[in-house]
């Protein structure tokens, strides 16, 4: 079959040493994650979940790891900023921490805030779960790599019962060199404690980039989260993220994705709602143009009696772009009282765009109710004639609607200041 | 007036039927076994059982040489895994491929009677009585077509109904144009299995402009011990032509598990319509899951001409495993795919069952709906593509899947794949999984209605749908067939 080695891509990966850590568990499991990158290399199209995200191109290229000057590139202000969210910041350039950017001086009673560079010379006991996971599964290998690789990101905890007020703001930048980097994130809300999350992908430049980005957010009893994540990296950027949530007893996940830059993104987001009453709402919207491909890879778990997930989610493709979906649901057996619904709507503005989605139900428990839908096609005939018979011109009817279908996703983002700039932001990616 | 003697005959012999079935407990009332004297290969497959099965159906040189490239190119295939069924590897080389009735009847007074006995203990009228049932069968008995009413009547209106084995020696000239254009011998695993080592199934072609004047219907029937069925049907409608299709299987009842490996080849050109209609009864194994037929079936239709259609009807209740999507390729302008289907599993039964409509013409239009109904410790799942290619102009899909739950030990899923390339082009896909609700069942047992009968009463009310689609006769069977599937699955 595929000898994963001899692609460019994957030596140029292996090249890299390790980080290292002086931590015997941490450099044996990014050993073993690096030898099952070696072995496995990457998944083609007939692994089911890389079916319609083909990494042919991608693994003709070769990256160097790391960038020695990520210290001093310069990043603008106006990259961070973002309305709504002020205070407490955590920003890395190309994969490494950048003390000067963030701001994380004043924090809050109950928040803990590192960097994982700084968090692995403390104690690495509570860390020791999520980074001596080993990966396996052939659909694995960035998540084998990042393992493998990544020596920074952010380490947040909240204590129990704590509330951070202001939303807290991670901001991940890719800049100028050709390079690939890899951030690993650990999260974790106590119990009842809340917290506002904002996510931010972006980059200065257009220089190709590959980036990982590998975080695992834990929500123990009754924790509730709200979590947004803003992905506007430049046309270069090549980034594969994967997200897994587990919410324990009445945990609440909120969150709100929107796609909207890149060259190929991945984003796998799993929730696994592990303990009884968990809910998980799910919002997003990817907006693929130019020839970007944009893959969503959603997948819910309940796995607990009276667990609740909410999924929606729009698509816009434009140009000869490329948008994938796939929505599983899973109802373990025993998860009884579980109220599982997932709608993926799509539109297609273009001639040589494609989209296509996967909405997905696995169900083996009968107290249950489930349901999906999925349309691909265009905007309402109806709206559009009611639009212009009041004489707005077919053009801006056009815009107002489409611009309609995609804010839809933002709609109950309590945030009010953010919900502007996101909706401006979504707005700006239609064509004119 | 015909249709009545119709209903009354066969609603007769069903319930003949229901009675042996209740004689029985109500289980497989299809699981007998007819002694007959069989003639056929040892177990065991290489090139020359495949030149062993040509040679006894007389077959021309170009169908050895056909047979025995699709073998060449099955070694070479690897087995798929990837539906959602847990398959027991299965032993090629311990199956036999072919087994017939040792006495080959000239015409349908020297069938053997007991096979007569056979088929009219299943309910299938092979013999002059079954004239009044105004249905041409052509009965497919282990690997062989034992029998074809009504031939005459049907040449009469230039139909063509015969066994593919007669198709091959008579009408050769239709039989190397169309066969494998629809589904390639490479096409998968078992389809290439299939087309190296058929035996025999159903051969239809219908002329331009005629209208088929009876439904037509095969009736396949797995007999012997260690063999397996592999048949291949191919119907052929030229321009403007009409008919409709039924197909019927059952099993008797064995430890072991048999395989089922059949083709299905549509054909429609301009105009043309296609119905064809299955209710799949396979021998689904007993309740602990031992035995029962492995159906592993490729069904696809060709809507070669604009303004064609193409229709699938199945009711699946039988088989420990089903895998199976009858396909629709829209390829002319304005044709139209559609797809229903109920599919009930039982005890330790897998289905993962599905349809796929390719749209390629402008204007082409696809209709989806999908019944599962799970019970038991089984597992049933949909697995279905839309597909809108680039020139697929303002072509159209709604699919509907539903799956019902019965009990807590079962599990009901749905894969659906999307793939759009067309932007005038609409998909509409929507699922729901629910178990029968406890304000149904409170309703009907508040009016004295049994918990055994209320649950067939909603069963069937969510599989109206596709019941409506199938044909009378068929309708009635697949009702009564739900209801003894689904003995002892409440309580």
């Amino acid at each position: 079959m595929n000898q994963p080695a001899s692609l460019p891509l994957v030596a140029s990966l292996l090249d890299a040493p390790l980080p290292p850590s002086g931590i015997a568990w941490l450099d044996a499991a990014r050993q073993e994650n690096r030898a099952a990158f070696a072995i496995g290399g990457l998944p083609d199209t007939r692994v089911e979940a890389w079916k319609y995200t083909a990494l042919r191109g991608l693994g003709q290229r070769r990256f160097t790891q790391g960038d020695a000057a990520a210290q001093t590139r310069a990043v603008e202000a106006s990259t961070l900023a973002l309305p709504g969210v002020s205070g407490v910041r955590l920003v890395f350039v190309n994969g490494a921490f950048r003390a000067d950017l963030s701001a994380v001086d004043s924090l809050p009673a109950g928040l803990s805030l590192q960097p994982l560079s700084q968090a692995l010379r403390g104690d690495v006991e509570p860390l020791r779960f999520a980074l001596s996971r080993h990966y396996r599964d052939i659909g694995d290998a960035f998540a084998q790599i990042n393992a493998a690789s990544a020596g920074d990101g952010v380490v947040l905890r909240v204590a129990a019962h704590a509330r951070i007020d202001q939303p807290v703001q991670l901001v991940f930048v890719g800049a100028e060199a050709e390079l690939a980097w890899h951030v690993r994130n650990v999260i974790e809300l106590g119990e009842g404690a809340e917290l506002s999350l904002v996510e931010q992908h972006a980059s200065r430049g257009d220089a190709a980039q590959l980036a990982t980005v590998v975080s695992d957010i834990e929500l123990r009893d009754g924790a509730q989260l709200h979590h947004v994540m803003l992905q506007d990296a430049a046309a270069g950027t090549n980034l594969i993220r994967r997200s897994s949530l587990r919410l324990h007893a009445r945990a609440q996940a909120a969150l709100h994705v929107l796609e909207l830059g890149g060259a190929l993104v991945r984003h796998d987001l799993r929730a696994e709602l592990i303990g009884d009453g968990a809910r998980v709402h799910t919002r997003g919207v990817f907006m693929p143009h130019g020839r970007q491909h944009i893959d969503t890879q959603l997948a819910i778990r309940h796995q607990a009696l009276d667990t609740t997930s909410t999924s929606h989610w729009r698509g816009v493709a434009n140009d000869r772009a490329r948008g994938v979906f796939r929505g599983a649901i899973v109802v373990a057996p025993g998860a009884d009282g579980s109220d599982a619904n997932l709608t993926n709507k799509n539109l297609l503005l273009s001639p040589s765009a494609e989209i296509d989605t996967k909405p997905e139900l696995e169900i083996y428990a009968d107290e249950v109710q489930a349901a999906h839908g999925a349309t691909v096609g265009q905007l309402d005939e109806r709206s559009l004639f009611y639009l212009r018979s009041r004489g707005i011109p077919l053009a801006e009817a056009r815009a107002l609607l489409t611009a309609a279908f995609c804010r839809a996703v933002l709609d109950d983002l309590p945030n009010v200041a953010l919900r502007e700039h996101l909706s401006t932001l979504l707005v700006a990616q239609l064509p004119a | 007036m015909n249709s009545m003697i119709n209903d009354s005959s066969s609603a007769t012999a069903l319930r003949d039927n229901a009675d042996v079935a209740e004689a029985l407990g109500r289980s497989y009332s299809a699981g007998f076994i007819t002694e007959i004297e069989m003639t056929g290969l040892p177990p065991g497959l290489d090139e020359g059982t495949i030149r062993a099965i040509s040679a006894v159906k007389h077959e021309p040189e170009w169908m050895t040489e056909w047979r025995l490239q699709a073998y060449r190119h099955w070694l070479t295939m690897p087995k798929p895994d990837w539906a959602k069924l847990n398959i027991d590897p299965i032993d090629y080389q311990a199956i036999s491929y072919y087994a017939a009735p040792k006495k080959q009847p000239k015409s349908l007074d020297e069938v053997d009677p007991a096979l007569l006995e056979t088929y009219e203990k299943l309910g299938v009228p092979l013999h002059e009585r079954a004239a009044l049932a105004g249905v041409a069968v052509d009965a497919v008995f282990d690997s062989v077509s034992v029998g074809t009413t009504f031939r005459k009547q049907l040449a009469d209106a230039g139909v063509l109904f015969c066994s593919m084995s007669e198709a091959i020696r008579e009408y050769p000239e239709i039989v190397q144009k169309y066969l494998g254009s629809v589904v390639p011998t490479g096409d998968n695993f078992f389809a290439a299995l299939n087309s190296a080592v058929f035996s025999d199934g159903s051969f239809v072609f219908i002329p331009k402009g005629v209208r088929c004047p009876m439904e037509l219907s095969t009736y396949f029937r797995i007999n012997a011990q260690n063999t397996g069925q592999f048949e291949r049907t191919l119907i052929v409608a030229e321009e403007r032509a009409h008919v409709s299709y039924l197909e019927g299987c059952t099993a008797p009842k064995r430890d072991e598990n048999q395989l089922h490996a059949a083709v299905v080849e549509l054909v429609a050109l301009e105009g043309a319509q296609i119905k064809y209609s299955t209710v799949q009864n396979w021998y689904p194994g007993d309740e602990n899951g031992v035995g029962g037929i492995y159906n592993f079936v490729t069904k696809r239709g060709d809507c070669r001409g604009d303004d064609s259609k193409i229709c699938w009807t199945q009711v699946e209740t039988g088989s420990a495993i089903t895998w199976k999507y009858p396909s629709v390729v829209l390829r002319g302008d304005r044709s139209v795919g559609e797809f229903y289907s109920v599919a009930l599993t039982h005890h330790f039964q897998q289905a993962d069952t599905g349809t796929k409509m390719i749209h390629i013409g402008k204007h082409t239009k696809s209709k989806i709906v999908s019944k599962g109904i799970s019970a038991g410790r089984s597992s049933n799942s949909y697995r279905g593509l839309v597909k809108m290619e680039k020139g697929a102009e303002g072509a159209r899909n709604y699919t509907q899947c539903d799956s019902l739950l019965i009990g807590k030990q079962c599990g009901a899923h749905t894969f659906p794949y999307m793939e759009v390339k067309n932007p005038t082009a609409i998909v509409e896909h929507e699922a729901t999984t629910s178990k029968i609700s406890d304000d149904q069942m409170f309703y009907c047992r508040a009016r004295g209605i049994p918990e055994e009968d209320a649950v067939s009463m909603i069963v069937d009310g969510f599989c109206k749908q596709v019941f409506r689609e199938l044909p009378m006769e068929f309708a009635v069977e697949a009702k009564k067939l739900l209801e003894v599937s689904l003995e002892g699955a409440v309580g």
